[in-house]
């Protein structure tokens, strides 16, 4: 707990930080080519950006700590609102993604691994390839070609809501969630593959197969089970690489989400959202590391938490 | 179960959610329009930002001013139905009567007066203050009559009162102008979801009769080229309206299901130079860099042969355009020449900073490069981001070169400013800019204008490359959208379905 709030306090001074030291004034970006340089002054001192640093930061820590995260800038509602309803995009395409990711890259490393040095898991290996070696906005645009243009089938991005229905709201987020899983796929089915053959070299496989059990048996209830240490912290890296990919695939397919609201508010300098959502989605990280780290608990007796 | 079936299974599911429900899930026929714009909104208060982005939703279609800057360029009269002066410095507006804001009240002279108040007093940050501080007093005389006297005369004061900046609006709706903005508009804005789109409908009291023909507009915040021309392809998007870049425009014109709209703009693609800096400040320098670049050329390598060769910076929109773009023709040797006679026989080293987000100023940079190293200048782009180009080339004037469109109609008195960013201090266009600022008598003005941009071919403080094209693809059977774009505004009030 403790360290989970030093974190959170270096990531929300650096987010302070950083983005006050990029070049780049709020005001300037305001107004545009034709705001002159009086009206940007004016402008400046109005958002209190001529204020220094550790003031602004001050009094900007104590209200996110509770729980109020300021005003945007340019959309003049709060950021906390903000956060909340772009997660309704973000959260369920970042899960789905990584429903996706898990149910194909896990099965396909186990059978890769099972069929080692065989075509089949020359075939799966050279499928993980392609998702590591094709970026997901390309990979993007190609699904959008075919199941959108060609067919006709699902809609080439934007999102309409959850109001439409939970199947149509799931439904324009399948293109996106495939893509985005796509790369992450890859690296999980590789590291399965990886980590199910160093366990199936173990004794204690010889032993399960001695003693006459069926192949399926020891796959799943002796070999899988030990070998999903390494999946499952590779997988919650990966979710957390997952909501940064999103950034990408929300501009690619024009959806409302966390990570295009946080490439608007940086290109316009609207301060307020770029430390929010940051200091949101470190949270979110910090949080999915805790719950990678209980459920090695749940895999392996052995490890427990004082 | 088994490994292949398991991963056999998951496909299956897959293939089955994407098959789902046919087509796709946001209409878009009838009379519903849904329009791609690049950018959201920053806010939608047209008064405290000069986004074109809020302009494309807001100006024409949400809110209107007393004059208009109508399809061919031209000023009509609008919420003012007329005006009256003999002298360019003292004004009369004769409003239009029984035009109703979206909260139903009439519009009067007093709400005139409250906007323009408004747009002058410090703390409000209007981004053009400057405009709306000439004048010196505002007096209503009926509810339909307002009388504006200037500090001096001002032939473009009628253009300001027509720009987005100079909307009106009622005065007890002044707090929601940035989210919810009242007006007197053929639209009024019912939804905005952040990110996604902004939703207008039909103001059914509209106060030109039949109009607007659509009963809902859909503008749909897409960034990407790629992404939009494949939304176009696929049917969730009827009107593209800034978002494709001129390589598709072929593509799309072989489409039966599409028709693009190549026009005229405002925008002056503009090669600009730092005027106080060694060696642009040598006009001999800038001469040759004007002579180096074949403009044909750079027309055809980034822009795919569309736009218009400038020569001069004015617009070929703008009533007082001269044809300047053969002034300074493309000659290398001439160029040679003058850079030896500058003291520069081996050239020199430039960095050309340019802002990536605007596509045309990168591919641009390619071409001249190579161009340039022709003559032996030899130039590195450099790209930076937009807040960093408006801090370090806009405000600071920290660089050698850069390439930006500028889109502002009537911008030339941008050169009349020894601090804007291309820093060129030159007394004599000054004088005769000013001059063109307080002369009334039109063909006077127009002489003085061609006697401005002359000026400019023969100083060249920047080279004026192209106008940017105006690129618009919708598909079949919408008609109304405007061909030439004299304002950077989008008005859809006559768009319609072709029956």
């Amino acid at each position: 707990m403790a360290a989970l709030v030093v974190t959170l306090f270096f990531v929300s001074v650096l987010v302070f930080v950083v983005i006050r030291v990029l070049p780049g004034d709020a005001a300037l970006i305001i107004l545009g080519t034709e705001g002159s340089p009086e009206a940007a002054a004016l402008l400046r001192r109005a958002m209190g950006l001529d204020r220094p640093f550790a003031v602004q930061y001050l009094e900007w820590i104590a209200r996110a700590v509770a729980g109020d995260l300021g005003r945007s800038i340019q959309y003049d509602v709060p950021v906390a609102s903000l956060i909340l309803s772009r997660m309704s995009v973000t959260l369920p395409l970042t899960l789905l993604a990584a429903g996706l990711m898990v149910a194909t890259a896990i099965p396909l490393g186990v059978f890769a691994a099972t069929r080692h040095r065989r075509w089949g898991d020359y075939l799966a290996m050279i499928l993980s390839q392609l998702g590591v070696a094709v970026p997901g906005f390309w990979a993007g645009l190609l699904l959008v070609l075919l199941f959108s243009v060609r067919l006709g089938w699902v809609q080439a991005g934007g999102f309409d809501g959850w109001g439409q229905g939970v199947w149509p709201a799931l439904r324009s987020l399948l293109l996106p969630a495939a893509a985005l899983g796509f790369f992450q796929f890859a690296v999980l089915a590789r590291t399965t593959r990886s980590a199910v053959l160093e366990v199936l070299r173990e004794e204690f496989v010889k032993t399960a197969r001695a003693k006459g059990l069926a192949e399926g048996a020891v796959l799943f209830r002796h070999a899988l089970r030990n070998a999903m240490i390494p999946v499952i912290t590779v997988a919650g890296i990966q979710l957390g690489q997952l909501m940064a990919g999103s950034i990408v695939l929300e501009t690619v397919f024009y959806l409302p989400g966390l990570g295009r609201l946080a490439i608007g508010a940086i290109s316009a300098r609207d301060l307020p959202v770029v430390q929010g959502v940051v200091l949101f989605v470190a949270s979110m990280i910090v949080l999915i590391n805790v719950a990678v780290d209980v459920l090695y608990g749940f895999l392996d007796p052995r490890i427990r938490y004082e | 179960m088994t490994k292949p079936r398991a991963i056999g299974l998951v496909g299956a599911l897959l293939a089955l959610a994407l098959a789902g429900g046919g087509v796709p899930a946001v209409s878009a026929q009838g009379a519903n329009l849904v329009v791609q714009v690049p950018a959201e909104p920053p806010g939608l208060d047209l008064t405290v930002s000069p986004a074109t982005a809020i302009g494309a939703v807001v100006h024409y279609n949400v809110q209107e001013c007393l004059v208009k800057v109508d399809e061919h360029g031209k000023l009509v009269p609008w919420l003012a139905e007329r005006w009256y002066t003999t002298d360019s410095k003292n004004y009369t507006f004769f409003l239009k009567k029984g035009v109703r804001f979206h909260n139903g009240r009439e519009m009067k002279a007093a709400d005139v007066k409250f906007v323009l108040e408004r747009a002058m007093n410090p703390e409000t940050k209007h981004p053009h203050r400057v405009s709306y501080e000439r004048i010196a007093s505002i007096i209503v005389k009926d509810d339909y009559t307002i009388s504006l006297a200037l500090k001096e005369p001002s032939a473009n004061f009628l253009l300001d009162i027509a720009r987005q900046g100079s909307v009106i609006y009622p005065r007890e709706a002044v707090d929601t102008l940035k989210t919810a903005p009242l007006g007197t508009g053929p639209f009024v804005v019912s939804d905005w979801v952040r990110g996604d789109r902004i939703v207008l409908t039909r103001n059914k009291d509209y106060h030109v009769k039949g109009l607007p023909h659509l009963d809902r507009v859909t503008f749909r915040f897409i960034p990407d080229a790629n992404s939009t021309l494949a939304a176009l392809k696929s049917g969730d998007i009827d009107v593209s309206a800034f978002g494709l870049g001129p390589e598709s425009v072929d593509e799309l014109k072989k489409d039966r299901r599409f028709q693009v709209i190549v026009g005229d703009t405002t925008n002056d693609v503009i090669l600009s130079m730092n005027n106080s800096k060694k060696p642009y400040s040598d006009k001999r320098v800038r001469l040759a860099i004007t002579h180096a670049i074949d403009k044909e050329e750079v027309l055809k390598g980034a822009m795919f042969g569309l736009g218009k060769i400038l020569g001069s910076n004015v617009d070929p929109l703008n009533p007082y355009f001269v044809d300047m773009s053969k002034a300074v023709p493309y000659d290398p040797a001439k160029a040679k020449k003058l850079l030896a006679e500058a003291g520069y026989p081996n050239g020199f080293d430039a960095v050309l900073r340019v802002a990536p987000q605007y596509y045309y100023t990168v591919r641009t940079g390619e071409v001249l490069v190579s161009q340039l190293a022709k003559a032996g200048v030899r130039v590195k782009i450099e790209q930076i981001e937009w807040g960093q180009w408006l801090s370090q080339v806009y405000k600071e004037a920290n660089y050698d070169m850069s390439i930006i469109g500028h889109g502002e109609p009537w911008d030339i008195s941008n050169y009349a400013n020894p601090n804007y960013y291309y820093r060129w201090d030159n007394p004599e266009f000054r004088r005769l800019f000013k001059e063109s600022e307080v002369t009334v008598d039109d063909k006077k003005r127009r002489g003085l204008y061609a006697k401005l941009q002359k000026m400019l071919a023969d100083e060249a403080p920047a080279v004026w490359l192209y106008m940017h094209p105006r690129l618009v693809a919708t598909k079949k059977g919408i008609t109304g959208i405007w061909k030439d774009l004299p304002i950077s505004s989008l008005d859809l009030s006559e768009v319609a379905w072709q029956k």
